[in-house]
């Protein structure tokens, strides 16, 4: 009895799931995200894997109908292109969003014993750090092909759903009261004239600002690297305690200039503030933003079908409508909304290096740092 | 009373169902005290020495440094003084209302009930808005450019924040004096203000004492003001959240929070032993509060209480006027803009996460009122041998921080028979745990202030344990009951440390999305989502407070109901 009930839940419930993703769910993102799934469905008939069984996604058969796939969701808006999924598969997405640090500390207290499936972008570092502690599960995609290696594990542990530039965010309002310029380099920020006015998130808590860190250091050489960050170092006033926190707070004109991951909403609150959004002409650290699945995940071929959409040309289109960044696969396109970015700029880096470098890296840096990043 | 004692002499029977039930809640308590919070902690703390199932010491040893003394320093610092001010304000508020009556008491009373509603994060982004480098005060109106980022603002924000709090416990203090000694002072000639002085206050201090501790150890434990405000200034609670999200070590990071553990247990000893050595209150006292005498200050002192009461309720206004306008506007470089964006960017899961908020929380309240006035009943009144010691357990998981405690859930519920994660029972059993200390002391004052006399009687008369308890004491605490739970519900809605790691896909709650919108830099959302969360949790409130007047209408005339409506 309990179980035809909630069969009938399930079977409730993904209807009105379906029926919201259909109605254009109120919200303009859903039925965006729909625009390159109809496109990508036709005229794609060089779609790489097409030997691969995930053609159960294109072939429009549903084996995991009532599924329901739990995510940990680091990936800011990633949200509105879960039902464009559970529309095609059938698969039900439940999320909650946490932060990969957050959740790297809630798995090792769970002894990897996670209820999720997914975990779902954030910082790189994590994910390193929980394929070491054995709570990944290794899967090479067949979609994997598309993407340059440089942004996956090589193991195939987690791969690369798309990158997560760096820039700066400058308050003109402040900038011209101070009679200061824009800095265009990040050598530019080591200048002491920006005493004071500067924000940026520690390393040791956000992911892109150690990606920041660790990739600068990597083009730099250690020596040089060193010198331009204690010459940064003193121009922070404090070190924010996430990720989040240096962009409003140049927007309100706490500070003239931020640093931060350049998305679409950092160009968006150009719309809304004093603000610009710059990318350094120098070099440009970036970060991939991964998906992997749960060693311990109770539905491993579902969770499987996802990352397949997920890093498939229609779902990286869809994932790109629902938060532009650039993303992993080289023939989806650099949206419009991140700005006029120069590939050829990011810089040439050894993701993996981002873990076995991390610790002693980020003691160096709390020695620079001193009280300044508690 | 008489009725039910008289049937059990005739029905031994029934006496023993009664025994049974009795010994079946005590080791409900116990077991409860146990398997939720000793089993947590030590699970969590296990983690500190071990390394993948090694014994080791290696995250004590890079704990003894300079740095981490600064880190002590630092936080006792702060702690002590923060507690302190809001104490000192607290008491100004709490004798203003002790020598006003009718109406205006009832306003301070209800504002304060009102106020004590604090979502986390968003006052001190209110203050950063008002008084930050671009404040709209300090940077708009008087052109003054400032840092609020570092202790300062700390200690201001903590004192604010925990002023309603803080004056609502003293004044329950305050009403338990006993009349009589107030109208001997005046009757032998002392002066109203010599009878403050030299009655009231010293009468009030055990009141006092735990109001500081509580303070202290909450304080101290706060790791969302520092976070949003501290700016370089590094404290303990902080540091321990932070080195869990940043370091993919938790057995370092739980190394430092059990640095936290010696000072709020020590902040416990004191306090303990200071209410033992100032426990002198009259049993059965008479409440000032029912009786028609008014103790009528001359007017400088007066002037001093309403001051500070004007004050604070302006700084009130201030607070909650610019979160609400938080929610419609944004500042751009110190002037201010209006948008009505952030209520089309709530989190698609904020209906279902608040709904969820508002069940936990409820449950939690009802659940922890009614475990700690059993566990004061097994303490105080039956004084069973060892319950100190049970005692001070269930304080522990107030006093330590909530995130440590929230890892302690992680780390004992993931496992075998007794998997709660991806539950909502993890949510509820932790909310209601945390909070059991408040309910404990509440219950404890509550007792205090009761005649045991009556109950004495009644099992003279026959009554066994239970029966007392039940007809006889029960219905004396059901404010205390309600008290409690209105305290319980209300920081159960806004908590956030220990539940941030207990949330799972489908299972979110309000106070954590609002975290969440903070973290990632929605503050206009943050905003909108916590003025949500205040208007809940006040509607829950009146609600509350609209019993708790009705029930004592209904027992008018019994004074030992009035005496035992005090939260501590």
């Amino acid at each position: 009895m309990k179980r035809i009930i909630a069969t009938l839940l399930a079977a409730a419930l993904m209807t009105a799931t379906a029926a919201c993703g259909n109605g254009g769910g109120a919200d303009s993102a859903a039925s965006g995200s729909e625009t390159p799934a109809a496109e990508s469905a036709s005229p794609d008939p060089a779609a790489e894997p097409s030997e691969e069984p995930s053609s159960a996604v294109e072939s429009g058969e549903q084996p995991y109908a009532g599924t329901t796939l739990s995510v940990m969701l680091a990936y800011g808006g990633a949200e509105k292109s879960f039902d464009a999924f559970t529309e095609k598969t059938g698969i039900a997405i439940e999320y909650v969003e946490i932060s990969t640090g957050k959740a790297l500390a809630q798995m090792q207290a769970e002894g990897g014993n996670t209820t999720a499936d997914i975990w779902f972008g954030g910082g790189v570092d994590s994910y390193i750090a929980a394929t070491e502690l054995g709570y990944l599960e290794q899967y090479a995609s067949p979609e994997a092909a598309a993407i340059n290696p440089a942004y996956s594990d090589k193991d195939g542990y987690w791969t690369g759903l798309a990158l997560v530039p760096a820039g700066f965010l400058v308050n003109n309002d402040i900038l011209a009261e101070k009679g200061l310029e824009a800095p265009k380099t990040w050598e530019d920020l080591a200048d002491p004239r920006y005493k004071d006015e500067l924000i940026m998130a520690s390393p040791a808590i956000s992911g892109t600002q150690y990606a920041i860190l660790n990739g600068s250091l990597q083009a730099w050489g250690e020596e040089k690297g060193w010198e331009i960050w204690k010459g940064i170092n003193d121009n922070v006033d404090f070190y924010a305690k996430g990720g989040g926190e240096p962009g409003p707070k140049c927007c309100a004109g706490e500070y003239a200039i931020a640093i931060l991951a350049m998305t679409g909403g950092t160009f968006a609150l150009e719309e809304e503030y004093p603000v610009t959004a710059i990318y350094p002409e120098d070099m440009i650290p970036w970060t991939p933003a991964p998906i992997a699945i749960f060693k311990n995940s109770a539905n491993k071929d579902a969770a499987k079908v996802f990352v397949d959409y997920m890093l498939s040309k229609e779902g990286q289109e869809a994932l790109r409508e629902a938060d532009a960044r650039i993303m992993a696969r080289g023939d989806v396109d650099v949206p419009a909304e991140i700005g006029m970015v120069d590939t050829e700029k990011l810089i040439d880096q050894d993701v993996l290096l981002f873990g076995s470098q991390r610790e002693t890296m980020l003691e160096q840096w709390a020695t620079m740092a001193g009280e300044k990043d508690a | 009373m008489k009725q039910a004692s008289g049937r059990v002499h005739r029905r031994p029977g029934r006496y023993l169902f009664f025994s049974l039930v009795d010994k079946l809640l005590l080791a409900a308590v116990l077991l409860g005290i146990v398997l939720f919070i000793l089993y947590p902690i030590v699970s969590v703390i296990a983690t500190s020495f071990f390394n993948r199932g090694v014994f080791t010491l290696e995250n004590y040893r890079s704990l003894f440094h300079a740095g981490n003394v600064k880190l002590v320093t630092n936080s006792l610092w702060v702690a002590a003084l923060s507690s302190g001010l809001t104490a000192g304000l607290a008491l100004c508020i709490a004798l203003y209302a002790f020598v006003s009556k009718g109406r205006r008491r009832a306003f301070v009373q209800n504002s304060l009930l009102l106020t004590m509603i604090s979502p986390p994060f968003v006052s001190a982004l209110a203050f950063i808005l008002l008084f930050g480098r671009r404040g709209l005060i300090t940077y708009g109106l008087l052109g003054l450019s400032l840092n609020p980022y570092g202790w300062q603002g700390i200690v201001l924000l903590q004192t604010v924040g925990n002023v309603s709090f803080a004056s609502l416990m003293l004044i329950s203090s305050l009403d338990g004096i006993d009349a009589r000694q107030i109208l001997a002072s005046r009757d032998l000639g002392a002066t109203p203000l010599e009878t403050l002085l030299h009655v009231v206050l010293p009468a009030v201090r055990p009141g006092l004492l735990s109001v500081l501790f509580l303070l202290f150890t909450m304080n101290l434990a706060d790791f969302g003001t520092p976070i949003v405000i501290g700016g370089r200034f590094r404290v303990l609670a902080t540091e321990a959240y932070l080195q869990v999200i940043s370091t993919a070590n938790l057995g370092k990071a739980s190394a430092i929070s059990v640095l936290m553990i010696p000072p709020a247990v020590l902040a416990f000893v004191f306090y303990r032993r200071s209410i033992g050595r100032a426990a002198n209150q009259a049993e059965g006292a008479k409440s000032l509060g029912d009786s028609a005498y008014t103790l009528e200050l001359s007017r400088p002192p007066r002037v001093v209480l309403f001051a500070v009461v004007g004050l604070f309720f302006l700084v009130m206004a201030l607070k909650y006027g610019n979160i609400l306008l938080s929610t419609v506007s944004n500042t751009a470089s110190g002037s201010l803009r209006f948008t009505a964006r952030y209520f089309q960017e709530l989190p698609r899961s904020q209906w279902s996460s608040f709904r969820q908020s508002i069940g936990y929380s409820a449950a939690a309240g009802a659940g922890a009122s009614l475990l700690g006035i059993l566990l004061s009943y097994y303490a105080h009144r039956r004084r069973l041998p060892g319950m100190k010691a049970v005692e001070f357990c269930a304080s522990l998981p107030y006093i330590i921080p909530g995130t440590f405690f929230g890892l302690g859930y992680v780390a004992a519920f993931s496992h075998g028979p007794m998997m709660l994660r991806g539950t909502a029972w993890i949510l509820i059993l932790n909310y209601t745990f945390r909070q059991l200390s408040v309910s404990n002391k509440a219950a404890n004052a509550a007792f205090s202030a009761m005649d045991e006399k009556l109950e004495t009687a009644a099992r003279d008369l026959g009554a066994s344990h239970m029966q007392a308890l039940r007809r006889v004491l029960l219905p004396l605490l059901v404010p205390t009951f309600l008290t409690c739970f209105i305290t319980i519900f209300t920081s159960s809605m806004t908590a956030v440390g220990a539940v941030v790691f207990l949330i799972s896909p489908g299972k979110n709650v309000a106070s954590v999305e609002l975290f969440q919108s903070i973290e990632n830099g929605r503050y206009g959302v943050g905003a909108v989502q916590a003025v949500c969360i205040i208007a809940v949790t006040v509607g829950v409130n009146l609600i509350s407070m609209w019993l708790l007047r009705r029930f004592q209408k209904a027992q008018k005339g019994d004074a030992y109901v009035f005496t035992a409506h005090r939260p501590l």
